[in-house]
């Protein structure tokens, strides 16, 4: 929506014709000969190493998944094992020109990948550096257990069987695995060697692996990122949102000198023919070749093509073509590697869906030993140089093998002995208030923002210290109180960066972010596209390579669009690397009003029921600013709630207002904003301010006093001051505007009932939004709960009140009835 | 046609009875107006008349029985008339709630048509005891009887505030006693333990005074003051009274300091008041007094409602007559209740100061002490006067130290002045 860009009519509207450009299929023709000017013959036979030992772990995992022996080694493995048999020359073609500085980004098919990308590095780095990256990583255990495998010739064979033990300690889930066992066979990987996760989601790495190139771009890191996905993943939406949102058109037209230019990342399409056994070239898919689909993204057409992925030569001929773009500012890239996975697509695989001719044809030109032919006929080395590589590749795989299914070498964690375990693992809750040392990039003093100067002038308390009424325009409200601490941090970490729809001219849909543009360029702050999974999943790549990122859902109701990303990918990444990667991500989720049935949604409910995620939703400026500053200096996701009836609510509740210093509510506390003794009311967002009211007419009607605490954090949640206020009065209602039905506070009630039985005066009672579709706002007051609904449930399931008569049934009958209608 | 006899209904708030003493055995012939059985509350011992003439035929509740009022207990007819219609349904009577093993054999049902809230039944009564968690809690804490509470929480269960209103008010019902009884026991083991000892069971009586008394110090914030008044002026007026006869004659020193209080007390209203639910004082506007009186079953606590608005002599007079009816054992539970202010009178036994034990929710409490000389200052040196002791408890929580001192002192100057009082 910028200004700047004008959209001309006579322009949009003239007549024309778009024009393609051919794409590249399987051009690359150079002999072994005309290759040699770039590798050398120990470069050829390196390639065939690679190739070789790709193979052999993998046939080892299929041997131990098919029949729980490998060259002698009686083991077992009851997780996945989804091989990319057939497919390791790909691999090592796409990794032999990667280093460190590459990311690459794997799908759940990755071990090759995983063990290619490494080797390589194994290969380019000097000893030293390798020696220490083992050493260093955590903390030497998986050293300590390579060691015990014997004497090693040299640091590069140390390094390879690292890479190998590491990767396959981890498959088999022991705690000297790359994350302790936690990740396992489709989230193995290794941050030193560049190597990011792999995925278990098809096409979960799309917008992670963009999100990472963001991280790269706007910090102006070094190296490219390689995001490897099937081609059965070409069928899922967020791949094509991070398609897009990898090549808007706003990295050249509008980003800041130095920012400027395309997004550094190869969207590598392994194109094995199947999607598990879906074909996707004359079944699923319409792309006929997956090349094809760059030149739907972009003018460029992503210089795609296709390569032949059974030739490495061929793969890495490409890789040099387009990492060359990429370094050049001309990304995204594409490419559709053609390969052919020799396995099922696991060990229960049947092959119900491909003949024996075709398995017969591909196996005729299996790399292995075509491309091994092939070197021998160029006279790279004889015939009996290759069966010595495969068998010193058969009996470095035994005995890492060994070593690894041995439990005294690499034994499991113990929950019986450790029951926290894991626990420690799902929440970094580290401080950081600055993730990186650079100089925050900033247009001009922050004193110089007018949204700045302006709130200097607000009054921090919604009435005045004489108890007079402050105008609502003059009032500090939560808008001010989320957008302050918000550009405190812009001008500390240099990482942060911030974006969503419309949140850059129109400064959010609601205004949260204005100002903002005053003052921070283009790279932090821009409008995303209308693509929610890929907005969340930037965030969770930029956030895992070590970059701060506030993202906002213009609508809670928009999370649907976003559900893997949130609930799989920003949620588990921390949990399932042990530890390693971090998650400092703020993910801004606005609750609606007026806007009907698909806009009005509190969803906290599903949020914190995912493991792995911080949740809070603050219903005053002094909450809001708190938990904004404790969520911007910490290192864990936090999906923050904001609700659209009360964003200009000033603070009603604190004495002195919200203070001007920055201060942190700890995540986790809850806020008493009235006191009580006869009956404890809960709230979850803007519902606090309807509790506030029945709480008033409770004392004046019905000399009942009620306790009123706003639990604007829901997960973690220290119930310390709940216990205390359920104690006292013996009595509590939970009042949200979530549907009832499921409802976070109906977990809370369910933990209240156990912790306080004893002092319960009668159940704990949750009042929430009927479970129906919110309907128009005209009706307002007969889906959310009002303060009426609160006094009649206190009346009739809780503490009847003498000379009360309610409006709203809140009797068992009507329990019973709606449950058994499911509304 | 052979009739039911009824356990009756002793006061309006009385639900249930324990048959103390069947009089009657089954076989014998019966008038109207018979003595029947005797019976008791947990305030006091009653008589059966029986409702019709002819043979005792069957007796449905034994002595130690718990029986709901208007429940049949027992048939007269005919020998050989059908009585199975007039037998109660299975769960009318509850046993002693802390004593399972006594539970009779048939448990009929209470009648609760007309009541507000469900009553409370024990845990072996047909009905389970719907109660909160907080409420039971309460009621462990207290000692209170839960089974003696008024549900009126949601489907008649009952919440924190019965309990409170249990403890503040006695029981709405009397019910989950036992008969008193001794059991004596001779010890096994002679070798081990040589002395005779017997156990009393406590009375309905008893146990009341015991939870009340129990209840009342462990929720208050009570404490003590101890004043006393030159009694030279009653005593003399007393004299007067004595002179003229009749029922003036009876007229104590105590029933003075009653009329002293009923005409002081309504200048200090948050002293004549109930606390209620610790938080609230519901002050009354006339003073229903209580007096405490001894009996052989107990402490008795009987009131003179409208103190206030009565004479001397009535208040004498009234007073006399319900401590006769406490000693008999046939006052009325209902005017056993509704005391806003208490009086305890010990000073006949020679008690020199003592620390009277507010009956809730009453806020206070004045014990009368025994007279003593004591010396004063005159301009012709010391001189003795008979001072008489007075100890006024009272709840903190609801009137602080200077108040009471001041409700103190305006009583001993009324009753120093007494005849002034008087013309009032």
């Amino acid at each position: 929506m910028p200004k700047s860009l004008h959209i001309d009519p006579a322009e949009v509207r003239a007549p024309g014709a778009i024009s393609f450009q051919d794409i590249p299929v399987n051009v690359y023709s150079r002999s072994v000969e005309a290759e040699r000017g770039r590798y050398s013959d120990a470069d050829f036979l390196r390639i065939f190493r690679d190739i070789s030992i790709l193979r052999e772990f993998e046939s080892m995992l299929n041997q131990i998944k098919t029949q729980s022996v490998y060259n002698g080694v009686e083991t077992s493995y009851p997780g996945p094992a989804h091989l990319s048999l057939g497919q390791e020359a790909a691999a090592v073609g796409q990794a032999y020109l990667l280093d460190r500085d590459d990311y690459i980004f794997g799908s759940h098919r990755s071990h090759s990948e995983i063990l290619a990308k490494s080797l390589s590095c194994v290969e380019k780095l000097p000893d030293q550096e390798l020696l220490d990256i083992m050493e260093n990583f955590l903390a030497g255990t998986t050293l300590r257990a390579v060691e015990k495998l014997g004497a090693c010739g040299s640091v590069k064979e140390l390094a390879i069987r690292f890479v190998l033990y590491g990767a396959l300690a981890e498959i088999f889930a022991r705690s000297t695995g790359f994350h302790r066992g936690m990740g396992g066979s489709m989230h193995a990987f290794f941050l030193p060697f560049g190597v990011y996760p792999n995925n278990a989601i098809v096409g979960g790495s799309a917008a992670i692996a963009a999100g990472a190139a963001l991280y790269k771009k706007c910090n102006l890191k070094p190296g490219v990122v390689v995001c490897n996905i099937g081609d059965g993943s070409i069928g899922c939406g967020p791949v094509w949102e991070a398609l897009n949102f990898a090549a808007m058109d706003q990295f050249t037209t509008l980003w800041e000198e130095g920012k400027r230019g395309g997004m550094p990342i190869l969207f590598n399409i392994f194109n094995n023919g199947y999607g598990m056994g879906g074909q996707t070239r004359g079944e699923t898919m319409a792309y006929d070749m997956a090349a094809r689909i760059g030149a739907g993204i972009t003018p460029s057409q992503m210089y795609a093509e296709r390569v032949d992925g059974y030739d490495p030569l061929a793969v890495a001929d490409a890789m040099a073509r387009k990492l060359k773009l990429l370094r050049d500012g001309d990304g995204p890239v594409l490419l559709d590697v053609i390969t052919y996975r020799l396995s099922g697509h696991s060990t229960s695989d049947q092959n119900a869906y491909r003949s024996k001719e075709e398995l017969d044809a591909w196996r005729a030109v299996d790399p292995l030993l075509s491309y091994r032919e092939k070197l021998v006929k160029a006279g790279i080395a004889p015939d009996s140089r290759f069966e010595a590589i495969l068998a010193e590749t058969a009996e470095r795989m035994t005995t890492i093998c060994r070593h690894a299914a041995d439990e005294k070498i690499s034994p499991y964690v113990s929950f019986s002995s450790d029951p926290q375990v894991l626990e420690r693992l799902m929440f970094s809750n580290e401080k950081a208030e600055r993730l990186d040392a650079a100089e925050p990039s900033v247009l001009c003093k922050k004193a110089d923002c007018p949204r700045v100067r302006q709130l200097a002038d607000k009054a921090r308390a919604a009435v005045t210290a004489e108890g007079k009424p402050v105008s609502k325009l003059k009032q500090f409200n939560i808008r001010d109180a989320i957008f302050e601490p918000l550009i405190d941090k812009f001008y500390t970490d240099p990482t942060l960066i911030a974006y969503g729809e419309d949140v850059r001219d129109w400064g959010g849909a609601f205004a949260v972010y204005r100002g903002l543009m005053d003052v921070l360029p283009s790279s932090r702050l821009f409008n995303s596209p209308i693509s929610e999974a890929a907005i969340v999943g930037t965030a969770v790549g930029y956030g895992l390579c070590g970059g701060r990122a506030v993202i906002e859902l213009m609508y809670a109701d928009f999370i649907g669009r976003a559900g893997d990303e949130i609930f799989n990918q920003l949620s588990k990444w921390q949990a399932m690397s042990a530890g390693i990667l971090k998650m400092p991500v703020v993910l801004r989720v606005s609750v609606g009003s007026k806007y009907g049935a698909q806009h009005s949604q509190d969803w906290t409910a599903m949020c914190a029921h995912i493991p792995g995620l911080k949740v809070v939703f603050p219903a005053t400026p002094w909450e809001a600013r708190g938990l904004m500053q404790s969520a911007l200096n910490g290192t864990d996701p936090v999906v923050f709630f904001e609700s659209q009836r009360i964003y200009d609510m000033g603070e009603m509740f604190r004495a002195g207002g919200v203070p001007k210093e920055a201060y942190e509510i700890p995540i986790g506390d809850t806020n008493r904003v009235r006191t009580g003794s006869d009956i404890s009311i809960l709230t979850v967002g803007a519902a606090l301010y309807r509790a506030v009211e029945a709480a008033e007419i409770l004392s004046r009607e019905y000399a009942l006093e009620a306790e009123v605490i706003s639990l604007h954090s829901l997960v973690p949640l220290d119930y310390a001051g709940i216990i205390a206020s359920v104690r006292k009065t013996g009595r509590v209602v939970l009042v949200s505007d979530a549907c009832e039905r499921g409802g976070f506070l109906s977990d809370v009630a369910r933990n209240i009932t156990e912790l306080c039985f004893d002092d319960l005066d009668a159940p704990a009672v949750v009042v929430g939004a009927r479970n129906w579709i919110t309907p128009p706002y005209e009706f307002d007051a007969d889906f959310f709960p009002q303060p009426g609904w609160i006094i009649d449930a206190i009346h009739q399931k809780i503490l009847p009140i003498p000379g009360y008569t309610p409006k709203q049934s809140y009797t068992d009958a009507e329990q019973l009835r709606r449950a058994r209608l499911g509304v | 046609m052979a009739k039911a006899v009824v356990m009756p209904k002793a006061g309006i708030t009385v639900e249930s009875c324990i048959i103390s003493e069947w009089l009657k055995r089954v076989g014998d012939r019966v008038e109207i107006g018979d003595i029947l059985f005797t019976y008791e509350t947990d305030k006091a011992l009653f008589e059966c008349e029986s409702t019709a003439a002819g043979v005792l035929l069957e007796i449905f509740y034994g002595g130690g029985d718990e029986v709901a009022c208007l429940v049949p207990v027992c048939a007269v007819g005919e020998k050989g008339e059908d009585i199975s219609a007039l037998r109660p349904g299975p769960a009318a009577a509850h046993g002693p709630a802390d004593t399972a093993a006594a539970a009779p054999a048939a448990l009929p049902k209470l009648p609760q048509a007309d009541k507000s809230g469900s009553p409370a039944l024990g845990p072996d009564g047909a009905a389970p005891l719907k109660i909160s968690p907080r409420a039971k809690n309460l009621a462990g804490r207290s000692g209170a009887d839960p089974a003696l509470a008024s549900g009126t929480g949601p489907n008649g269960r009952v919440i924190e505030r019965d309990v409170c209103r249990l403890l503040a008010e006695g029981p709405a019902e009397a019910a989950g006693e036992e008969k008193p009884g001794t059991v004596s026991h001779a010890p096994a083991a002679p070798a081990f333990d040589t002395f005779e000892y017997e156990e009393i069971k406590f009375s309905g009586i008893r146990r009341a005074i015991a939870r009340s008394m129990f209840g009342s110090l462990q929720s208050m914030a009570q404490l003590t003051h101890s004043h006393s008044f030159d009694t030279t002026e009653i005593r003399r007026y007393r004299e007067k009274l004595k002179k003229r006869g009749g029922d003036f004659a009876g007229i104590t020193l105590g029933d003075m300091v009653l009329f002293a209080v009923s005409r002081t007390l309504l200048a200090h209203p948050d002293l004549n008041a109930h606390l209620l639910d610790g938080d609230r004082l519901r002050r009354f506007t006339s003073v229903n007094l209580g007096v405490a009186v001894d009996t052989a079953r107990g402490l008795m606590v009987p009131t003179v409602f409208g103190a206030d608005k009565k004479s001397l002599l009535d208040i004498s007079r009234e007073v006399k007559a319900l401590a006769a009816q406490c000693r008999e054992g046939n006052i009325s539970p209902d005017l056993l209740r509704g005391g806003t202010f208490t009086v305890s009178n010990l000073g006949f036994l020679g008690v020199e100061s003592f620390t009277p034990v507010i009956n809730p929710p009453q806020t206070g409490i004045l014990g009368l002490c025994g007279i003593t000389q004591r010396p004063r200052e005159t301009p012709s040196g010391l001189a003795l006067y008979p001072a008489m002791g007075l100890s006024l408890t009272y709840d903190h929580r609801a009137v602080d130290g200077a108040p009471a001192s001041r409700f103190m002192k305006e009583l001993c100057e009324a009753l120093e002045s007494f005849t002034a009082l008087l013309a009032l």
